[in-house]
């Protein structure tokens, strides 16, 4: 099958990321090429703008694992996992398709496999999740002085209090959320990403945020505590 | 509006958020919450969530993974 690559932007491809070195012996690039023939100059062109566009997610795909890894060397070893399987696999990769979201996918599905056995995590079932949503679903909202107080709390929280509190959300759910929230995917482009249903996603997000907003209060509730004591004068005040 | 329309609101107040709302249903929901402060709260709670979650910096990538990254690169080549 011959694809037809349209070239990124120039303002997508990074220069600084490309290697010195010969272009030319890039060696099969399947799909990914487009007419050239290999060992041309516009087939090297072409690798050169593939390995561009992919080194240039680098930094959102290392902070993408540091929040599945919650740690930094493995977060290390997962993106380069990342990019071993992407350059391995890249005729696979379908031209005009989002390669952003692709590489998400294998950076997932790689963090799943490797990362998340070795943590021994119990993994949820799909069923088991769908079935929570819909019991968590709310059906009537509180008074709204109530969230308007929560809403002052939340002036207080600070990125640590964010980082902390995703970090104790499973990771199907902890996922879900940052991809949408941090990396603004679609449900869609989450449910490929993660290999499962839309439905899913959903299902995802709502316990995700519900445990998400309840962790934040907490924290916020907690500060207020410790404001109070430490408050002028040190004495015990409310 | 129906009675029903709190519930429908608060059901779809997360794919309101996120933009995900067919336009139909979008143009329901959107209508409810200018007229139900209650749900507008709620809306704005998760709405502040969202812009934390988004807001919190990145870490860029070490320089040690770029030069691994691209060590396994060349190697890729090297073996294709």
């Amino acid at each position: 099958m011959i694809a037809v690559l349209e070239a990124p932007s120039p303002s997508a491809v990074v220069p600084g990321f490309i290697p010195d070195g010969d272009l030319g012996d890039l060696g099969p690039l399947g799909s990914w090429a487009m007419d050239a023939a290999i060992g041309t100059d516009e087939y090297a062109a072409e690798a050169e703008a593939f390995e561009a566009l992919a080194l240039s997610f680098m930094n959102q795909l290392y902070a993408a694992a540091l929040r599945m890894t919650r740690n930094p060397s493995d977060a290390e070893d997962l993106v380069q996992e990342t990019y071993a399987k992407a350059f391995a696999g890249r005729d696979r990769f379908t031209t005009g398709t989002n390669l952003k979201a692709w590489l998400y996918r294998i950076q997932t599905n790689a963090f799943i496999n490797t990362y998340r056995k070795k943590q021994r995590e119990p993994k949820r079932t799909d069923a088991e999740a769908i079935e929570d949503w819909h019991v968590a679903r709310a059906a009537s909202h509180t008074s709204s002085g109530l969230v308007s107080a929560e809403q002052a709390a939340l002036d207080s929280i600070g990125d640590l209090d964010i980082r902390e509190a995703l970090a104790q959300l499973p990771d199907d759910f902890r996922l879900a959320v940052y991809l949408s929230d941090v990396e603004g995917f679609a449900y869609k482009e989450i449910a490929e990403i993660m290999d499962t249903p839309v439905g899913t996603v959903m299902s995802r997000l709502h316990r995700g945020r519900k445990m998400l907003r309840e962790l934040l209060a907490e924290y916020a509730a907690d500060r207020g505590i410790v404001n109070h004591r430490a408050g002028p004068g040190g004495s015990d005040v409310r | 509006m129906s009675g029903k329309s709190c519930e429908e609101a608060l059901d779809r107040l997360y794919e309101f958020i996120d933009n995900e709302l067919p336009p139909e249903e979008l143009r329901r929901v959107a209508a409810h919450l200018q007229e139900c402060s209650g749900c507008d709260a709620e809306r704005r709670v998760n709405e502040r969530i969202k812009e934390l979650v988004s807001g919190c910096p990145k870490e860029a990538a070490p320089d040690d993974l770029r030069a691994r990254v691209l060590a396994v690169i060349a190697e890729e080549r090297e073996a294709g």
